[in-house]
Order: structure tokens, then sequence, then C-alpha cells
């Protein structure tokens, strides 16, 4: 069941009445109704693997509390961590490596292999459950948080549906707090999840779906085009995946906060960054504070000299990459974007790139165009790597990309799609000091003229809605 | 919240007023899925030679040819999932019925409507054949499963333009005269592509539809015949071998294995040439004419 979906519609307005109508101090009873939806929407995508959901749920519940129980300073309490850490990790890696590397997998697990493609299944969302689950246990050893007592409260933190399949990869520290409070019905709050939504399903439907028919296009016969037409399909991914991905954490976090509930952030405008370091901190927000936390930082204590911040770099970011899939070109993706940073690391200049690139102003200045364009030319070579098929077909779609032909008028020129992209950009762009795009535009406008932007939206996207394709990270 | 749901309820008033009318008028335009099926609804006791299918066999076989009561209730993309749901929603009405033809193309084994890029088509059976067999409600809705300019466009030429949505002729033939120009050798590379599965998933559920299919014949008294169409030499020398292999070796055991079942492979006839062709694998009317007394020859032998 895809967010984009007639079904979810349904399932939502279902859950949505049920939800609110048991009254907002009946706490257990909505999280146990929010548990029950969200296993029947994973059952949705595929019945087989909720078994492993609820396996690793209850499984890291139990980690947690042996933790939490172990004396300080004993073994026990590293134990179960070493446990808990080795044993998510063998799951993700047994559904991720690729078969010809699991000859020592038991041999029940070969019934999660497609006989005919030889691929093992990949459970919808297990590297965001299964990074929850990490974060959860790890948290407890390093005692900021204390596990939770609730097995439904703690469920539903792993598996909540607007969540489950392609993150935000939420914390406890975060999501528990919120569902051991009564949650009061707001007017503004849930008017303010339905606008995300719609601007989600309007990044997705529209602009993602768009840019898929020309990239598959483009990059299904790299070899057929020329160099100009090569560099739009790149620029078309660029946007492909953006929209796609943020489109689809605004639909979560937009049923979310109807719900009453308040989801990390995963995007902030990260084509509006003027350098790669403000780009990873506005991409994907969840999973790169995660390596931040869990893997960059306690490296960081044990640095080594010289080299040290540099190689921990690299090591994050391959890990990064590796996180989507053990496949050459995520390593090289990940390979890159360390290969920028360490840029950054080595060739400190002055940069103050905190804030809001403009901040209060409606146009940036030459300089910021400029380091504008330069990360989103940087940005969309590493994408290239991210989804080629191989590592050979990246290198040969950047090698057709440098010849004469670059300066010709592409094969292929979506005029129409351009200007969906441009206007959606240009919206972005005049949010983008806000948490989504829509959060603040067209409010201040009278009832009418609001609507009527509202209802355009609605029309493009039904307009746009034939072509559905499956959100790319709910594959991770 | 009462505000909420009634700005909510305002909101959305519009938008539904409209959905629900243009659902209306969509499902009130007739098209070939509710021909076909108000035509057996009426003329299903009188069929005696059914022609089931996807487009192999609605653009291949012309019934009005054949001396026999003939009905061609194929059409595009329609899988052998579907060709089954058809004759099991007519059971009881197939008193006359004598011969099945369903054709086994190079793809028949190895495709469903509902996985792949055809799949919007679901609905046509599910709202004209009421047929209720997707999980998905926009299975049920001309609006949500189409876009909105193709159900503009429809509304728009049928109750504005007055142009006639029917393709099918009486007996649900959907023959094509031959196009000004065709490029043979690219649009076989390109159908045979296509056509290739990129796994076995759907294999087995499919053999056990044909096998089910001949039980139903059986129980009867009906002879079915399945064949693989003829097509065009820049198809066939781009089909996947092991594909290929597959699909006739189980068509032959099928044969052997079962004595009210005849199949006949078409698919490099040299009864057929560049003339008889609308496309790499589909007949133009002349080709049609040409296979539908083929089928003609077959059913008396078969008498």
């Amino acid at each position: 069941m895809s967010f984009n979906s007639v079904d979810y519609a349904l399932f939502f307005m279902v859950v949505f009445v049920l939800y609110w109508g048991m009254g907002s101090q009946k706490v257990k009873s909505q999280n146990l109704l929010l548990l029950g939806a969200s296993y029947f929407f994973y059952a949705q995508w595929d019945a087989r693997f909720l078994f492993l959901l609820v396996l690793s749920t209850l499984f890291n519940f139990m980690i947690g509390r042996q933790i939490h129980t172990g004396s300080e300073g004993g073994r026990a309490r590293l134990f179960w961590l070493y446990l808990g850490v080795t044993l998510n990790v063998w799951v993700l890696a047994v559904f991720k490596l690729p078969i010809s590397w699991l000859s020592s997998i038991p041999q029940g697990a070969s019934l999660l292999v497609n006989p005919v493609t030889l691929k093992v299944m990949l459970p919808v969302g297990v590297s965001f459950y299964t990074f929850c689950g990490l974060s959860y246990i790890i948290d407890i050893y390093k005692k900021k948080i204390t596990p939770s007592t609730d097995y439904i409260e703690y469920a539903v933190f792993i598996g909540f549906f607007p969540a489950l399949t392609a993150g935000p990869i939420e914390r406890a520290s975060h999501f528990l707090p919120q569902l051991r409070q009564p949650r009061r019905f707001d007017g503004a709050q849930a008017s303010d999840g339905l606008r995300q939504l719609l601007w989600g399903l309007f990044k997705k439907v529209v602009i993602a779906d768009g840019c898929a028919q020309y990239v598959n296009m483009i990059f299904g016969d790299a070899a057929g085009y020329s160099a100009s037409t090569l560099v739009l399909g790149a620029v078309l991914f660029s946007f492909q995946i953006y929209a796609d991905f943020s489109g689809y954490s605004d639909m979560a976090l937009g049923s979310a906060r109807l719900l009453g509930i308040e989801l990390m952030q995963n995007f902030a405008f990260p084509y509006f960054s003027r350098d790669i370091a403000e780009f990873w901190r506005r991409w994907h927000m969840s999973l790169s504070s995660w390596f931040r936390d869990y893997v960059f930082f306690p490296l960081e204590r044990r640095r080594l000299p010289l080299v040290g911040q540099g190689l921990n770099t690299v090591i994050v970011f391959l890990l990064t990459g590796l996180w989507h899939g053990f496949n050459w070109t995520f390593v090289a993706w990940g390979g890159v974007i360390a290969a920028y940073f360490l840029i950054l690391l080595y060739f400190p200049k002055k940069r103050n790139n905190a804030a809001v690139v403009a901040q209060g102003k409606i146009f940036p200045t030459p300089r910021e165009v400029f380091e504008l364009a330069a990360t989103f030319g940087m940005i969309t070579f590493a994408w290239v790597f991210f989804r080629a098929d191989t590592l050979q077909g990246a290198v040969n779609y950047i090698s057709a990309m440098v010849s004469w032909s670059l300066f010709s008028i592409p094969e292929v020129l979506p005029t129409g799609l351009v200007l969906l992209i441009f206007l959606s950009m240009v919206i972005e762009w005049l949010g983008r000091e806000q948490k989504y795009a829509l959060a603040q535009f067209a409010l201040g406008w009278p009832r009418p003229l609001r609507w009527a932007f509202y209802y355009t939206l609605v029309f493009v996207i039904f307009y746009f809605s034939g072509s559905q394709q499956q959100f790319i990270y709910s594959q991770f | 919240m009462y505000r909420f749901f009634r700005n909510l309820f305002l909101f959305a008033l519009p938008l539904i007023l409209l959905g629900v009318s243009m659902e209306v008028l969509i499902r009130n335009i007739p098209n070939d899925y509710s021909y076909k099926r108000n035509y057996l609804d009426q003329y299903a006791d009188e069929v005696e030679v059914l022609f089931l299918g996807s487009s192999h066999a609605y653009r291949d076989i012309n019934p009005a040819l054949i001396q026999e009561n003939g009905f061609n209730a194929a059409y595009v993309s329609q899988s052998l999932y579907f060709d089954y749901r058809i004759l099991q929603k007519y059971e009881g009405h197939w008193s006359h019925l004598r011969y099945i033809f369903v054709p086994i193309s190079y793809f028949s084994l190895f495709y469903e409507l509902k996985d792949g890029p055809e799949a919007w088509r679901v609905k046509n059976y599910s709202i004209y054949y009421s047929m209720a067999t997707s999980p998905h409600i926009s299975d049920y809705s001309e609006m949500l499963s189409n876009r909105l300019d193709i159900n503009v466009q429809r509304i728009y030429s049928y109750y504005f333009s007055g142009e006639d949505p029917l393709t099918t002729s009486d007996l649900g033939w959907g023959g094509r005269a031959l196009p000004d120009t065709v490029d043979l050798a690219e649009k076989g590379k390109i159908a045979a592509q296509r056509h290739t599965a990129a796994s076995a998933a759907l294999f087995d559920g499919n053999v056990a539809i044909l096998k089910s299919m001949i039980s139903f014949a059986d129980a009867h008294n009906v002879q079915v015949v399945f064949y693989t169409p003829p097509a065009y030499g820049t198809y066939v020398e781009n089909l996947d071998e092991a594909q290929l292999t597959r699909m006739l070796s189980t068509m032959t055991a099928l044969d052997e294995a079962h004595s009210n079942v005849t199949y006949v492979d078409y698919l490099t006839s040299s009864l057929f040439d560049e003339e008889d062709f609308y496309d790499a694998d589909h007949l133009n009317e002349e080709g049609a004419l040409k296979f539908t007394l083929e089928m003609e020859k077959l059913i008396d032998i078969k008498k």
C-alpha cells in the first residue's frame, strides 16, 4: 500500500476517524490501534515479512531490557549490546548481500530467495526499522534513555506506519515520549499535516514520476544519446530522487501530524545548499544524523593522528553507501561524497553556511548563486553512480557526457516537466525558511485564492497520476 | 475538530461532485468491454466457438468468417486469468459451446495483467464484467485508474464530438487494415523485448489456469484448441530461447496429456508473409482472414 494510492487514502481515513474517535485520554487504546494499523499496512506490502518485523521488534525490546538491568561496569551489558548489534547487522546483511556472498546462510533462509531472479527478496523498510532498533539499544547502553516497559508503545515506535517503509529513522528519545502523553486534536496542526501531505504527493506524482519516465529512458540507453541529453538525464534524476524521497517524507510527516505525532524532519531544502557539508546536513537528515551519532562520533573518539578525521569521514560515507545496498555503485556514490568532504576538510576556507541561504531575502547574491549551482552540479555527478545499474555503466555514462555533443540541443526536451520543476523549486525557495515548502505559503491569501491554489495542485496531481512509480527509498 | 471536518468537507465537496459526475459520464460511454459483456449476457447460450485471449486473438480472428456461431471475447492484454474468469462467469450459459480457442503466445505463460504496465485495464473487468478480482480501490473506478486528461478526452470525444468509441466488430473482432508504413524490423525487436519475462514467477500459476480451463472444458464436453499465433521473423529471431522452449514443451505436454486438447504452433508458419502483418506480432485484416480460415480447418478436423 503506497502513500500515493487511493487505498492508502481510504486506509488513513479509517485510522484517522477511529483514532480521534476514541478520545484523547485513551492513550493505550490509541497506541494499540496504531500498532494494528501499522501491521495491517505492512502486510499489504508483503505479509510474509511481517514475522521479521515482529521478531526484530521483540528481540530489540528484550535486548534493551537486558542491557538496562546489567550491572554497571559489568560485562553483561556489553555482551547484550554486542549481541543486539551483531544480530541487527546480520539481518541487514542477509537481506542486502548479493546471493553469491551468502553461501554460509542457513538453509531456511533460502526460502527468502526468489528462485528465478536468484535475488534475496528484500523486506520493505528493513534498513529503516533495523536502524531504529539499533539506535534504541545503543542509547540504552549509553544511558541516554531508559528502556520502554510497554511493549505496545515500543512496537509502535518501530512499526509506526507513516515512517515504516522509508523513514524518517526515528529516535526513541524523540518518539516514545509522544506516545506516552495524551494527544489532543488540534485543527491547525491537522491542517498543517494535510498541506504537507498534499505537497509531498505533488512532488512524488508530478515531479518524481514525471522525471522517472525520461530518466529510465536515458539511463536505459545511454550510448544512444548525445552528451547534452545525458546531462539532462542526470539533472532530471537529481530532481527525481529529491522529489521522490522528500515527497515520501512529507507524506510521512503529514500523516503523522494528522495523528498528533511529530516525526523528525528528514529534508531541509538540500538543493539550496552552498557546499557539500550543508547539503549533507539537509539531505536524509535522519540517516546522516544516525551515522554521525552512532558511527562518526565514536570513531572520532579514537581518532588516528593526521589522517584520523579524513579516514573516519571516508568510513562513514562508505557505510552510508552500503546502507543502500551491497552494490559497487552505492559504494562509489559514498566514495564520491566522501571525496567532496575531504576537499573541504583538507583545504579549509572560511565557511558560514549554517543558516538558510539568503535568509530574509528574496534573491540570493551572485556568489550564492554560483555556490548553489556548483554544489548542485557536484551532487548531480554523484547521483550518476547512485542511479546506474553497474559501476561500469556509471563510468560509461560519465565518459559519454564529455563530448562535443554536449553543446547540442538534447534529443529529449520535456519542456512542460522542466517548467513544473522550475515552479515547484520557486515554491520551495519561497518556503525554504520553514519546515516544508507549503508551511506558510499562501496562508496569508484570502481563502478563495488559497483554496484555488490547493485545487490547482489537486488537479495537477490527478492529471499526472497515470504512471505510478514505486518510491525509490522503499526498496532500501 | 468540528471546524476542521467542516472545512475539509467544504473543500472536498466540489472535488467529490466533479469526480462522481465524471465517473458516471465515463461509465455510460459504450466501450469494447461493455459491448462484449452485453453480447455474452444476451447470446452466450448460442455461442458454439469461443475465442479468448489477448490482442493476438482479438486482432487475428474474425468469427464472422467461420460457419459456426462464433464470438471473439479476447481483448488487448487479456491474460489467461481473465480468459478463465470469462469462461466461469457464463458457466451456466455455454449450452451450445463446442470449441474454445486460446492463444498461447510467447509471453502468455509468463504474464499476468495485474502485474504489468497494462494493469490499469483491470478496472474494465471489475466495472464492465462485474468481476471483483482486485484488492485495489482504483481498479473499480474509471476516474481513479486513468489520467485526468484521458478521462476528459473520452468525455469530450463521445458527448461533444459524437465519436464512436467502439473499435470491435459485431462478433468481437478488432481487425486493423495495413498501416501506411511499418518498420517490422524495429517493431519486432521491441515487441520481443517487451514480451520477454524478467522472471518465471508467474509460470506455475498460468499453467494451473490452463489445467483448470481444460477441466472446465472437459466437464462441459468442450474441445480446447491452444495455438501459438503467427509472428513475423524479426519478432521470432529476437525471442529468448529458454522462455520459448519452456512454453512450447509445456503446451506439447498438455496436448499429449489431455484428450480434449489440441495444440498447434503457427509461430513460424510459412502461410503468412510480410503482407499479412499489421506489425511484427499482429496480423492485419488480410492476415486475419487467412488465419481464421486456418482455425476453421481445425474445427473441421475435430468434427
